[in-house]
């Protein structure tokens, strides 16, 4: 697994944006084992210390929970939330850059929702 | 449990101060990366923990005891480094079984799967071998050793990256399975410091910070923008290092103090930037003489 370095964003962040990818795509279901920060310092070739703020982040978002001595689980409804979360906060944040660099290369509001329809044609397209 | 403690350690060779005041303790089982600039004084504090110097003043102390000529310490530290010299009798084969009996905690397997996997000849001897290769032995050394406190001191010296790489992994899934205090310095910090938990910087003899590598990632921020726009943003920071990289142009690395992104990003022509370890800590140790550019100014 390559996490990417030169990212603005922390390796703890791509650590627990992994994880909740991982639950989104359910190759991570709710009630099952998380993995240890050893076993995620293992994969991601990253210190421990690294790999236990990534998971206190999914703990802190009630999106994971412990038990003792046994290690973090999938909390229930955590794929609900990790989708209203990802819809509320990235997808605003992305937004927000889109319309920043439309503004930098003076594309109007209508233009930047057309080319908006556009994509999601095109990827609706390559659906089917 | 603390394993190494320095207390107003300082060390002079002559007139020259290798070493001037330093106080620091390193916990078990941490990874630690020594960093800093050629003569910061960090093979000094290595020789000094691992007992081969003695202090010209204050105090060092590993597993509660002096380090200089202490069997209790010396039995449970490893130093590696590019010096080390073996029987020149010895085929690289001998030395592994020797240096078996040295070591209590000595991983027999692990050193025999690291010397097949980069193809050592076991009937060669150590000083027949290349640079790189030499640092190569000298670290599966280090490794099966599992010392309590395993020193290395410029480990990759001659590596080539694909060994460096294969280096820092066994190190890391060795340090994951058999954890134990680690010190690795190194110049080449971006490859380290993703194993890395806390790092010691040390300029001209002191300690310049001892912090965690989490923590010093989020310590300083980029600015990027027109000059006037950036210096007006700089008012009340703290200002680490600033460069003009174009006509008009500003580059400034301010100290982190919780500013958000999204405060600096609204403003449509600055651009934020991640300050990479490498570069925080140059601007930490930097000289006051303007950076290379200045030299050819002149």
């Amino acid at each position: 697994m390559i996490l990417n370095s030169d990212s603005m964003k922390p390796i703890y962040i791509q650590i627990s944006e992994w994880l909740e990818t991982e639950i989104l795509r359910a190759n991570l279901k709710e009630g099952e084992r998380i993995y240890s920060q050893y076993q995620l310092a293992e994969m991601f070739n990253i210190n421990p210390a690294t790999a236990a703020k990534g998971l206190n982040i999914l703990v802190d978002e009630t999106i994971a929970y412990k038990k003792r001595g046994l290690g973090l689980f999938v909390a229930p409804n955590a794929k609900q939330f990790i989708l209203h979360k990802r819809r509320s906060q990235v997808l605003k944040q992305l937004i927000n850059e889109i319309v920043l660099e439309a503004k930098h290369l003076d594309v109007k509001e209508t233009e930047l929702m057309d080319l908006i329809h556009q994509v999601f044609n095109e990827i609706e397209e390559d659906k089917e | 449990m603390t394993v190494i403690q320095g207390e107003n350690l300082t060390k002079s060779y002559g007139k020259t101060l290798a070493l001037d005041n330093l106080t620091f303790q390193i916990e078990e089982n941490k990874l630690t990366g020594l960093i800093g600039r050629n003569g910061a004084g960090k093979t000094t504090l290595l020789k000094l923990i691992a007992g081969y110097l003695k202090p010209s003043r204050g105090e060092i102390n590993v597993f509660s005891h002096n380090p200089f000529d202490s069997l209790q310490v010396s039995a449970n530290i490893i130093f590696i480094d590019n010096h080390m010299a073996f029987p020149t009798a010895f085929s690289l084969d001998d030395i592994l079984t020797e240096v078996a009996h040295y070591y209590q905690n000595w991983n027999a397997k692990l050193a025999h799967g690291l010397f097949d996997y980069f193809s050592f000849n076991p009937k060669q001897r150590h000083g027949s071998l290349s640079k790189g290769n030499q640092s190569t032995f000298n670290m599966i050394i280090g490794l099966a050793a599992r010392c309590p406190l395993t020193i290395f001191d410029e480990p990759t010296s001659g590596m080539d990256s694909a060994v460096r790489k294969d280096f820092y992994r066994a190190l890391l899934k060795d340090y994951l399975e058999y954890p134990r205090t680690i010190i690795l310095s190194s110049h080449l910090l971006s490859e380290v410091e993703d194993i890395l938990e806390d790092i010691l910087l040390l300029r001209d003899g002191t300690k310049c910070l001892h912090q965690s590598v989490l923590e010093l990632k989020e310590y300083a921020l980029g600015l990027k923008g027109p000059k006037q726009t950036v210096l007006e943003r700089l008012k009340g920071q703290e200002i680490l290092h600033t460069e003009e990289f174009a006509q008009g142009s500003l580059y400034a690395v301010i100290k982190n103090q919780g500013l958000t992104s999204q405060q600096f990003l609204k403003h449509e022509d600055l651009e934020l930037l991640p300050v990479s370890l490498e570069d925080l800590c140059i601007y930490l140790t930097g000289n006051a003489k303007g950076g290379i550019d200045h030299v050819f100014k002149q």
